[in-house]
């Protein structure tokens, strides 16, 4: 049997259903302390004072981290650009922001030691969105500190100096102007989204303990343990090889974990206290700690009156918060695929990463895409009512092909979109003419809506795999993948099984351990089966290699002519004709013993060029369908998901039902941000912050009729075709359940997330009140 | 303050002294080291600490480990009985019920707290019962799945 393809039972089924996984705030050491952080109670201060020394006295406090200790050493961390302190120096920005820390011996101490600093603070104005942080005169969050040669990314996004706008991306096509003339009609829309938590029930944990050798040991709940090792390695001037950071399982992620969070606080108090420190945060802490970038999207489109999109213009702003994080590659993110995935001659797409008093964003899943697909994709059914013609028609239309070259440069390849909208649509029971139709507002109406994504993803990048085999015919591979839920250890030890023929549950696949397991770029933008399944699809295809290359000799036939089935090497057509693993190994080694070792650095080659906005922007490209069909209340606004259908380009499915188990996450999470999911601040003080006042979809929140469907089409470059699904789903869940309630509701439209009930309540008034004066 | 505490955790009578203001959720983990119960929100909404008390579901992060004097305890690592899983761990395991697994401890919990007081749940008691247990990932329709399968079979036993 093939490991291909099934539905392999994932191999940490066992350990998560006995409660036995380990997660990160799981693990103790001897001699552990306890960390917990002093937090600013001000969006915008200058810090006048900090004073521990109340603090220090309190019995059972082991070491106390404030600004004072950071004096002389690298006090700034970041991935991109290092504007984020270990603790605040001279300023804080955002409520939340820390100030100092405690490890005491008990928890409870910690907290009681905290409260116990005296801060004294000078208010400074604060600025909360981005418009507003764009103004002349705005307080100027980070000014030439953020864009002095500490930028990682100086060449590869432009921006403004002394302003809070911390980089622009831009590119075009064709010509605009031109464009615009020879459109029939123009479309101009303003779209925003709202601040979302990524709201992985696993709060962020790590542990670090500094051996007496000065080697720094991290256990993290990250989804990046490269990103965690490089950044702690140049925040205390120590050779990589002196960090290592292991990664148990992590519950939950969706780009909340990838970069430097709680590391580089741990590890600094670890090294004070002398002691193992843990640090576990409280949820309130984590809505302060991470979330996803609010936006505004301005887009103008231009339409020939048969429905050719033939110009459009769109300009983003994406709230990055008081630190950049990942910021510059989200905002680029989102102008790459601004656009949206249609076939447009003439367009200008730019997008700014801004910075705002308020916490700390970085990735979210889908990654500043989901932003601009609410605004093109919503503005498309506007464009289709206009216009008289079939939403479904009208994007068909327009939609990239294969072959097709895209407004970044790049040449598309394995293209399933206009396959995933048609199978969306057919499985809501998409009727052209029926769902044109007009509704009388009254009492509960029903609608239905779709739309379309594309995505790219992080490109160029890394992964590297060492599989070894073992003489009995079993497996391990090394990587640095994370288990973050996804199932990347079920999925990673399928390719390896498929590649040396034997069965997936001979295949075992570690942890990251950076001191073990070679280099991955990240587990985030839906990489790994990509580019780390690649790499180890490569690295089990040499130890295949020399397998074959012994079998030849022993068997007395041509390499061409054998096969690993079931474990044996055997010659094709002759099964009769085999030798077991073992036996090749005695072959080779004149015992069963030893092993055999493959490995192989996989990069994805490509990149754009700042200065135009082309080049190659992705390894592959995230294409998918969304489709519901919706009930809304116009008289109370309320609106409740009938049918929710996601299709999504799969390349091939390893292992389908993880796959579609990822699209119905992304379906679950998107629906909850379309409709209520949303952070509020007065002033920059968090209103919401506990899942008292902010839940996520619960079960009854879940649609009754819920359909996850894969397309095909099969990646030159993935292993076995696959490409990545993690995030497809998600971007075009928020227009195609906008697009719903507008269909349901004659054309009325809310352009702002969530779609809340009042929102819909608003709408629908003014229109009854308009045809009253009518 | 130390306060005497007598009870059962997973069949094995406990006499000890515990901290007055430590959750029923701290004891388990710090003391006991029963780690399977995990905290997600700490306020008692998002389920992923939830334990039998007595039979009921908890959550543990909101009980004091002092209001457990006398009660019955039972936590996920009291489910199984040694290679044999419990029905509802079986049932999870044959549905793929689960992904990253974080809030699966407290979901299965429920999920008996649910099973032995209402043995054939429709699927609206099911959504209505399991509607304080969030799981981020998702996996909704496979835990219904999972719990569908263990009400036909205690409808076939009836």
């Amino acid at each position: 049997m093939s490991a291909l393809g099934e539905n392999f039972s994932r191999v940490d089924g066992p350990a998560k259903l006995r409660g036995w996984a380990q997660f990160t705030g799981d693990i103790e050491m001897p001699g552990m302390v306890y960390a917990k952080a002093l937090r600013s109670g001000y969006a915008h201060a200058r810090l006048l004072r900090v004073d521990a020394s109340r603090a220090a006295k309190l019995p059972g406090v082991v070491a106390i981290l404030t600004r004072d200790d950071l004096k002389g050493m690298n006090s700034h961390f970041g991935p991109v650009v290092k504007d984020q302190p270990v603790v605040a120096m001279d300023r804080v920005r955002y409520v939340g922001d820390i100030i100092a820390a405690v490890a005491a011996e008990e928890k409870d101490i910690a907290e009681e030691a905290v409260e116990l600093i005296e801060v004294e603070y000078e208010a400074l104005p604060a600025v909360f969105d981005p418009a507003a942080a764009m103004e002349p005169g705005a307080p100027i969050l980070h000014g030439e500190s953020a864009k002095s040669e500490t930028r990682l990314d100086r060449d590869n996004f432009r921006y403004e100096k002394n302003s809070n706008v911390l980089s622009i991306y831009h590119a075009e096509q064709g010509d605009i102007v031109a464009g615009f003339k020879e459109a029939d009609e123009i479309f101009e829309d303003t779209y925003s989204s709202q601040k979302i938590q990524h709201a992985h029930i696993e709060p962020h944990a790590a542990l670090a303990y500094w051996e007496p050798s000065g080697k720094l040991v991290i256990y993290t709940s990250t989804q990046n343990p490269s990103s965690i090792r490089a950044q702690l390695a140049e925040l205390f001037n120590l050779p990589q090889s002196k960090v290592r950071v292991i990664v148990p399982y992590v519950g939950g992620g969706y780009g909340g974990k990838v970069h430097p969070r709680l590391e580089p606080l741990t590890a600094t108090l670890a090294r004070k206290a002398h002691r193992p420190v843990q640090w576990v945060l409280s949820r309130e802490e984590v809505f302060l700690t991470a979330h996803c970038h609010a936006s505004v999207v301005k887009i103008k489109t231009g339409v020939k009156r048969d429905g050719t999109i033939v110009a459009r213009k769109v300009e983003g702003f994406y709230d990055t918060g008081a630190y950049a994080l990942t910021g510059p590659s989200t905002t680029k993110n989102g102008g790459e695929v601004g656009g949206g995935p249609d076939r447009i001659a003439h367009q200008d797409l730019t997008t700014y990463c801004v910075y705002t008093n308020t916490p700390p964003t970085g990735p979210y899943r889908g990654f500043g895409v989901p932003q601009v697909c609410w605004a093109y994709e919503s503005q498309m059914d506007d464009i289709a009512r206009r216009l008289g013609i079939d939403p479904v028609e009208l994007r068909l239309k327009n939609l990239v092909e294969e072959g097709d070259r895209f407004v970044t440069g790049d040449t598309l390849v394995s293209v399933g979109i206009s396959e995933c909208l048609k199978r969306a649509a057919e499985a809501v029971g998409w009727q052209s003419k029926e769902e044109q139709q007009r509704r009388a507002l009254q009492g509960k109406v029903r609608g239905k809506g779709l739309a379309v994504m594309i995505k790219t993803t992080m490109t160029p990048s890394n992964s590297s795999a060492l599989v070894r085999l073992n003489a009995d015919g079993s497996a391990v591979l090394l990587t640095s993948s994370v288990e973050i839920g996804q199932g990347t250890q079920t999925s990673l030890a399928q390719i390896v099984a498929e590649e040396l023929g034997i069965s997936p549950e001979r295949v075992s696949v570690t942890f990251p351990d950076t001191d073990v397991t070679p280099f991955d770029q990240s587990t985030s933008s839906s990489r790994t089966i990509f580019t780390m399944g690649s790499a180890a699809r490569q690295a089990a295809g040499q130890i295949r290699q020399q397998l074959l290359e012994i079998g030849a000799h022993a068997l007395e036939a041509n390499v061409e002519d054998l096969e690993l089935v079931n474990g044996n090497l055997q010659v094709r057509g002759a099964p009769e004709k085999r030798r077991t693993i073992s036996q090749l190994f005695q072959a080779h080694y004149g015992a069963a013993v030893g092993s055999m070792a493959g490995s192989y650095d996989n990069q994805t080659r490509g990149g754009v060029d700042p200065k135009t906005g082309k080049g190659k922007a992705s390894a592959f490209f995230f294409l998918s369908a969304c489709a519901v069909e919706v009930e809304v209340d116009s008289e109370t606004g309320k609106v409740t998901i009938e049918k929710i259908v996601s299709a999504v380009d799969a390349g091939k499915a390893v292992n389908p039902r993880q796959c579609h188990m990822q699209n119905e996450g992304s379906m679950i999470m998107s629906l909850g941000s379309a409709l209520f999911e949303e952070m509020v601040f007065d002033n920059g003080q968090p209103i919401n912050a506990t899942f008292l006042e902010y839940m996520p979809p619960s079960m009854e929140d879940h649609p009754r009729q819920f359909q996850s469907v894969i397309v095909e089409t099969p990646h030159p470059e993935g292993p076995f075709g696959a490409k990545g699904v993690g995030e497809a789903a998600l971007g075009p869940v928020e227009p195609a359940i906008g697009n719903a309630i507008a269909n349901a509701l004659n054309g009325l439209r809310i352009k702002d997330l969530p779609i809340r009930p009042d929102r819909i309540f608003k709408v629908v008034q003014s229109a009854k009140e308009e045809s009253h004066e009518n | 303050m130390k306060i005497e505490l007598r009870t059962v955790v997973n069949g094995r009578e406990i006499e000890t002294s515990v901290k007055a203001n430590q959750t029923l959720l701290e004891w388990l983990r710090d003391d006991l080291r029963l780690r399977g119960s995990r905290e997600g929100c700490g306020v008692g909404v998002c389920g992923s600490c939830t334990v039998l008390v007595d039979g009921r579901p908890v959550s543990s992060c909101l009980m004091l480990a002092t209001n457990a004097e006398g009660k019955e305890i039972q936590t996920i690592e009291g489910l199984a009985k040694g290679d044999e899983l419990d029905p509802v761990q079986q049932a999870f395991l044959d549905q793929q019920a689960f992904q990253c697994g974080y809030c699966t401890s407290g979901m299965i919990m429920a999920t008996k707290a649910l099973l032995s007081s209402n043995p054939t749940p429709s699927e609206e008691e099911v959504r209505d019962y399991l509607s304080g247990n969030i799981c981020r990932c998702g996996t909704y329709q496979e835990v219904m799945a999972a719990i569908k399968t263990l009400a036909e079979k205690n409808l076939a036993n009836r």
